[in-house]
Formats: C-alpha cells, structure tokens, sequence
C-alpha cells in the first residue's frame, strides 16, 4: 500500500500551487473589497462595507446585472431548446450521428476572439455580411438595421453566444441520453409515441441529473461571463453589453486609461461569487427529484 | 399528410434540413473565415461569400511580421505546452493519490480541489494582479503560465481521479505481491493503464489554453508579451485608427483557429468524450 511519504510527495505541488495561486488570492478578494485602494504603493484605506454601498447605487453595476440575467434565461431558454432540439432528433434514429454531433461542437474549440470578430464582421454597420445579405434578397427595409447600436447590440451578441453553447451543451445532454437502454426507446416506439412524446416520456425523465448538472453549469457560467461579450464589444465596449464580470475589469484595469478602483472591482467579484454559490445551493434544493436508476 | 409514410418521410427530411443545416454552419464559419483571410479588402466587403479570385498570401505575411503575429504564434506555444506539460507533473501524480490511496480526508481534500471549479475566475483578476506584480511576475509569460496551471488544476484533477478510479484493483494487488514498491505500482502499471486519460486532459488543456483570454488579458500587457488571442485584439483595437484591414485580421484570426481545428479533426472523439465525462460523469 501507499507509503504516508508518497502521499505527501504526490499531492504536495498541486496543493501548493492551488493554495497559493487559486485559494489565498479567493481569500484575499474578500479582504480587499473592504478597502479602497489602486494597488501601487499607495496605502489601502478600510472603508468597511462602502464598496458594497456604492454598488447597490451603481446603475452601471445593475445593468450588467440585468444582462446577466438576460444572458441566464433568454440564452438559457435558447440554448437548451435547441440543444433538447438536437438531442430528440439525433436520437430519433438518425444516421451520421457522430458527425453531426461533432460539427456542432466544433465552434468549442476555437478562440473566442476568433469567433467574435467574425459575428463583428457579420453584424458590422452598413457593410457587414448581414446588411448585404438581406439587401441582396430584397429585403432593403430590414437591411437598415443597425446592429450594433445601443438597443440591438446585446442580442446580436447573443446570436454568437448561443451558437457556440449550443453546441457545448448538446454534447453533454446527448452524452447522458446515450446511457438509455435502446430497449426502452424500441419498446415505445413500438407502442406509437411519436418522437416528442418518447424524449419527453423517456430521455427527459431518464436524464434528469444530467440536466441538472447542466442547468447549474450554464447559470454559473452566465454569472462569471466575460471572454464573448468583452471580445465582442471591441475597444470602446458599449455599456449594454456590460456583465458583472466586465464591468469588473473596467473598474479594476479600465479600457484606454487605467482606472484601478481594485477595491470597488473586487467587491463585484465577491457579489458574483455569492451569487454562483447561491445558485448551486438553489438549484439543488429547486429540482431535487428521485434519480432514476438504470 | 393522408399518406403517413410520406408523412414520416418528410419528418424525416425535416429533422436532416435542421440538424444538417446548423451542422453545415460550423462548417460554413471555418471556411468562411479562411476564404476571408485570402481575399482584397475591396472583394471581402463587396462580395462575401465569393471564392478569392487572386488569393492574397500576402494577407498572412503582413500578419505575420508586419503585425507581429509570428512573436505572438510563439508567445501561444511556449505558454501553452510549458502550462499542459507542468499541469501534468502536477496534477497526474495527486490524482492518483486522491483516487487510489487509502488515507484520512482523502474525500474531503477531493472535494476541496473541486471547488475551485466553482470560484468564478473574475474574482481573482485583482488579486492575482498584485500578487504578481509583488513578485515581479506581472506581465511575464512566466507569471501568465503559473497562473494557468494552477488554475487548471481542479478541473484536470476532477477529471483524471475518474479515470484512476476506474481502473482494476487486481493489477495492483498483483504488481504489489511481485514485490513493486508504492511508487513503482504508480509508474509501471498504473500510469501506463490511466495514458488514455492523461492524454485526454493532455488535449483538453492545450485547446483551452490556446484560446484562453481573459486572465492574459489581466495579466499581460507589453506587445511582446502578447498571446494570440491578445495579438487580434489589439489589432482590432489599432484597426480603429489605420482604417480597417479586415482581411489582415481574419488572417491573424486563421492563426489562432487553424491549429486547434487540426487537433480536433484528428481527436474529435477523444476531446468530446473528455468533456462529457468531466461534464457528466
């Protein structure tokens, strides 16, 4: 059996870097957000709980937590119908399963800055792909559409958003629907249910810890968003597309010039991870139902 | 519909059109952006969804030294594959401990190393940032490579402790009766047995990485320092002021994507059926 020393050995450089790198600065955000500081030589001064005071006062920080919750249920609602969409057709007996599957993940593995920059190009003002398209179908009233102006803006960045995590999140509910015994999806079909009455008869039932996982999954993700909105928005980032977590960044590094507010940042940082545990804690006490075992 | 075979023919078709079409898209997106990188300015604003007709491979060179995305090419490698490398020594080795050994609060460090996948990485920006720069690691790509192992840790560890703990416990009652000693059951059966697995996050890593932004956004902020990902930020960003050079960028953008799609295309399986476990499970 394993000597203590080998145990020891093995486990002390993950422990070290993860306590030092990951743990202590989690413990640290706390402690700075009750100061207020820029970070350079310059003495942090306690100010208690006011860096909670002024966010609960901050229109900005409420607006993107408004997007947030935007991105958490309107993303949410189209990213999982299509992903139940895909999954209840694939598995109705489809060929080429594999392929597809795989083709709609593959948009998973490529930058997140590449995949902006082309929706960017997709939704770009008066020359962008879109405009041309619709002006090329005729469609010359629709093709006036700014895309990227203040109002439109943030769902233009969700189209790209929820293209990519379709395809994240159809491989994971198909993986568990793949786990149902065939049987019992041959046995229905030979009773006559049709394709929606066996997924949500069968698969949905049979999965339901994987979509609850998943659920969890997309909701702590929403929470801590950052990559696609920031890449998206470009250098003079339009506040309507302003997460917790961009906001975050603003306030702590800024865009052109520094702003380093890296208490108040801080602050957000802590209220995004109160809520991701929030969320956890919820969810489970929200949909806690008998597993069914197979 | 008085026909019910046609009627589940054309379901049929339907389902092919839907699934096949978004499927058609990821594809569309790939060689879209390619076909974009090789055209004129002009040709790509005026025509977008033609075949270049004089490829300009000058695009790539211009990317390439001009805008410096050669440095940043290496900046991407060297980052990445020192990360994936040190994330392996690390993490392999401690989940196997955690998943084979038998010890006091084996589970309760077990869990603890996975909640790091439940701190939101934006809580750390600051922090990290300071501690950096404390150490005068801010702005390095050896500060940037520390932070991406260690913050790959839960993750990789999560995943890999499935792995060990799948494999039979005879090999390793047996390997110990031959007289192996604790370390030796680990390198000569076990890790041999768990290589599917390790290269499975060996893979997960690397893509990950590659693509990876935001902390680089934190933490890197000289040109010479920059990854990919950053390099077609900041292009876009100067695009703002020299007029823009979209072609330029979807070269820099074929830069960053094409490698990881290569790896895809051959590990697709692997990749998808890494994520699905740890996602899963």
């Amino acid at each position: 059996m394993m000597r203590r020393r080998m145990i020891c050995a093995f486990l002390a450089p993950a422990l070290l870097l993860y306590l030092g790198l990951l743990i202590l600065p989690a413990i640290q955000a706390f402690y700075l957000s009750f100061y207020e500081t820029s970070g350079f030589g310059d003495s942090a001064e306690w100010v208690g709980l006011s860096n909670y005071a002024r966010l609960w006062g901050d229109s900005v920080f409420w607006r993107s937590m408004r997007n947030m919750a935007l991105i958490m249920f309107v993303g949410g609602v189209a990213t999982f119908g299509l992903a139940f969409l895909f999954t209840m057709l694939m598995n109705a007996g489809m060929r080429g399963k594999k392929l597809f599957r795989t083709l709609i993940f593959m948009p998973n593995v490529i930058a997140v800055v590449a995949i902006t920059t082309f929706w960017s190009f997709v939704f770009m003002p008066r020359y962008g792909m879109l405009t041309s398209f619709l002006k090329a179908i005729g469609l010359n009233e629709l093709a006036a559409t700014a895309w990227t102006a203040p109002e439109n803006v943030f769902y233009a960045m969700m189209v790209g958003l929820v293209w990519i995590s379709v395809g994240f999140y159809t491989i994971l509910i198909m993986a568990g629907a793949d786990k149902i015994p065939a049987e019992m999806y041959e046995a229905a079909r030979l009773e006559g249910a049709s394709t929606f009455q066996i997924f949500r008869q069968i698969t949905l039932p049979m999965i339901w810890d994987v979509i609850l996982i998943t659920l969890i999954l997309w909701a702590i993700q929403a929470v801590k968003i950052v990559e696609f909105p920031y890449a998206f928005g470009g250098p003079n980032i339009d506040q309507n597309l302003y997460t917790p977590a961009i906001y975050l960044y603003i306030m702590g590094f800024g865009q052109r010039e520094a702003v380093y507010a890296l208490g108040y940042s801080t602050a957000i940082g802590v209220v995004m991870f109160i809520l991701t545990i929030f969320i956890i804690v919820l969810m489970r006490l929200v949909f806690r139902r008998e597993r069914v075992e197979f | 519909m008085s026909n019910p075979i046609s009627a589940r023919g054309f379901k049929r078709g339907l389902s092919y059109l839907i699934v096949g079409g978004w499927s058609l898209f990821s594809v569309f997106f790939v060689v879209w952006v390619i076909l974009a990188s090789l055209k004129r300015n002009r040709e790509l604003f005026g025509s977008p969804l033609s075949i270049p007709a004089d490829p300009q491979w000058g695009n790539f060179v211009k990317t390439w030294v001009n805008n410096r995305f050669g440095d940043y090419f290496l900046n991407s490698r060297l980052v990445t594959s020192a990360s994936v490398v040190a994330i392996l020594i690390v993490a392999v080795p401690a989940a196997y401990v955690l998943s084979r050994g038998r010890f006091r609060g084996r589970q309760a460090l077990s869990s603890f190393f996975a909640f790091g996948m439940g701190v939101p990485f934006p809580l750390l920006f600051v922090p990290l940032f300071v501690m950096m720069a404390s150490m005068r690691l801010a702005d390095t790509l050896t500060g940037l490579t520390l932070v991406y192992v260690a913050l790959s840790i839960p993750f990789t560890i999560y995943v890999l402790e499935g792995f060990f703990s799948s494999l039979p416990s005879e090999l390793e009652s047996a390997a110990v009766i031959d007289g192996c000693s604790d370390v030796q059951v680990f390198r000569h059966v076990m890790l041999p047995l768990a290589m599917p697995g390790v290269a499975t996050v060996a893979i997960l890593n690397f893509v990950g990485l590659w693509n990876e932004y935001q902390l680089s956004l934190v933490l890197i902020n000289s040109p010479e320092n920059r990854t990919l990902s950053l390099g077609i930020y900041s292009l876009i960003t100067s695009m703002q002021y020299s007029g823009g050079d979209w072609a330029s960028l979807f070269a820099g953008v074929t830069i960053v994507m094409v490698p990881t799609l290569i790896l895809f295309v051959i590990l697709s399986e692997k990749m998808i059926s890494g994520i699905t476990m740890g996602g899963v499970k």
